[in-house]
């Protein structure tokens, strides 16, 4: 009698069918795999910073220079550096950040599926552990970058109001904006290329109807309706206005519209995706 | 009788032959949905069961081997299993945690060292970082890349590669083991320890399905053979020749 005894199977329970999940279901399935996630976004920083010479420092430095060229650009050469409260570099940081963790995101989470169909087309977990990961990687760079923001508002001797206790909200917003584009769009991608040409050239109009660079006060009165349409203008405006003491006054009716279509590209986004995870090979 | 661990139930996969229904543009999806609309009638499609009605059953502890040619449907079996593909009807019920592995390493990564492959790996096969970490000694030891587990695996030899993948999935617990014809990788003399791992894992209560051309393997392996022919199971299961020599559970 040396053979060991059979020990039981584990008692989970799993109906293969083709049947697309529930949210909850797959919500639960997530959840069963959140060290795969925390494994790739390891990766994905490994693989960022190995052989490179300043390794972590890069992460300070782009946020630095963006910021540097842009306080040139449209405070310097174009002049919009007046009538600010505060110090105009400051005003711009609150735009280009954002915009520039929306603008790597965004594309990001769109190729993450087409990069690693490889891995998708022999192994199985969520497949929406990829877009995630994505967004999560570039957002330890926007974090990192509001550290910056605080050592700018030091050297300004500068003090954000009591409005700064909604500054996370408003970037709870952009993350859950961005995983919603990119579960979506990294679907679409793997069937229709089309929109792995189309994002990026949206994104470089983007940042011209966003408020990075400016802010929408510059926009004429009759275009702000419209203009506040870009969900992005509800998420920088609310940003300056939490950190910069609600710098022009409470931005309300981009925030109402910015929050509203982000819930509605949220609900698209998870329902489309649900129903194609589980014929993204068969589509590829 | 040991219970039941894979139940599958008339299952089917079919594939259209023409790019109607999967269009591969914005351009051919416009193309085809103007055409419908034009003849006003659904396309005819050609059509393809690369699984036609297969019902099988796995009690634990077994090694089933499928066999049968190229295109008879094993990997898209294998692949409906591991949840790659969904089937077009039919369905699969699992008790238990499965592991697959279709292919030698999936989701190594060529800049991370053997070590770091290890936990991405070991996670994707759905086992935790804190039960890999008791495991990596026994991983290592196995694999014998030892010297070399925090050298980036792009550096590695095909064979340190291909065993360390295969030391990962044969040391992550799972209750099912899914192998896709990654066995005729590596020396004879991985191979032989590859038998030597799978026979021993089989006697712990694991599950085993596995894919062969090697006849030799299944001989050795199997405790029950299964024949793909054109997408059917005609010929059912039979009984393999290596020794069954798995106990009951004994829970109550």
């Amino acid at each position: 009698m040396n053979h060991p005894t059979m020990p039981k199977p584990s008692d989970r329970m799993l109906l293969i069918d083709g049947i697309p999940p529930t949210l909850i279901g797959y919500w639960n399935e997530l959840l069963s795999f959140h060290e795969v996630l925390r494994m790739l976004v390891r990766r994905d920083l490994i693989v960022r910073f190995r052989q490179t010479y300043f390794g972590l420092a890069w992460l300070l430095f782009k946020p630095l220079m963006l910021m540097a060229v842009m306080s040139f650009a449209f405070g310097f050469l174009a002049g919009f550096d007046k009538n600010h409260s505060a110090p105009y570099p400051l005003v711009i940081f609150c735009g280009v950040i954002p915009w520039y963790f929306f603008s790597n995101a965004v594309p990001d989470s769109m190729n993450s599926l087409l990069n690693h169909i490889h891995i998708i087309q022999k192994t199985y977990f969520p497949r929406a552990i990829f877009p995630i990961a994505a967004v999560a990687v570039d957002a330890i760079e926007f974090f990192v970058a509001w550290m910056l923001f605080a050592l700018g508002c030091l050297w300004f001797g500068y003090l954000p109001g009591w409005q700064i206790v909604f500054f996370p909200l408003f970037c709870l917003q952009l993350l859950f904006l961005c995983t919603a584009l990119g579960l979506w769009l990294s679907v679409i991608n793997v069937q229709f290329r089309d929109i792995g040409n189309l994002v990026p050239f949206l994104l470089t109009i983007g940042f011209f109807i966003s408020p990075a660079g400016y802010t929408s006060m510059r926009i004429p009165d009759q275009w702000q309706l419209l203009y506040a349409l870009n969900p992005l203008v509800g998420i920088i405006e609310g940003l300056r206005w939490s950190l910069l003491n609600g710098m022009d006054g409470f931005p309300q009716t981009p925030v109402i519209l910015s929050l509203s279509i982000t819930l509605a590209i949220g609900l698209i986004a998870v329902k489309h995706f649900l129903a194609t995870e589980a014929d993204l090979v068969d589509l590829a | 009788m040991s219970r039941v661990v894979v139940d599958i139930a008339n299952l089917s996969k079919r594939y259209s032959l023409s790019h109607q229904h999967r269009p591969d543009s914005l351009k051919a999806w416009l193309r085809s949905l103007a055409r419908r609309a034009a003849s006003g009638k659904q396309p005819v499609d050609e059509e393809f069961w690369a699984l036609r009605d297969v019902s099988l059953q796995i009690r634990q502890g077994e090694c089933l081997a499928l066999v049968g040619k190229n295109g008879s449907g094993k990997s898209t079996l294998l692949k409906i299993l591991s949840r790659i593909i969904p089937p077009t009807s039919g369905h699969i019920k699992v008790s238990g945690r499965i592991a697959s592995m279709l292919e030698v390493g999936t989701g190594f990564h060529p800049e991370l060292t053997g070590r770091e492959n290890v936990f991405l790996n070991g996670a994707m096969l759905g086992c935790p970082e804190r039960k890999l970490r008791g495991r990596l000694d026994a991983i290592v030891d196995f694999s014998g890349v030892e010297r070399f587990l925090d050298t980036p695996v792009k550096h590695y030899s095909s064979g340190m590669y291909v065993r360390l993948a295969y030391s990962i999935a044969a040391h992550v617990d799972a209750d099912i083991l899914v192998i896709d014809e990654v066995l005729a990788v590596g020396d004879s003399d991985f191979q032989e320890r590859c038998i030597l791992s799978i026979e021993s894992l089989r006697q712990r209560g694991t599950t085993i399905l596995f894919v062969s051309h090697n006849t030799d393997l299944v001989r050795r392996l199997a405790t029950h053979v299964a024949t793909l022919t054109q997408g059917r199971l005609d010929g059912g299961v039979l009984p393999g020749v290596a020794r069954h020599e798995s106990r009951e559970p004994t829970h109550q």
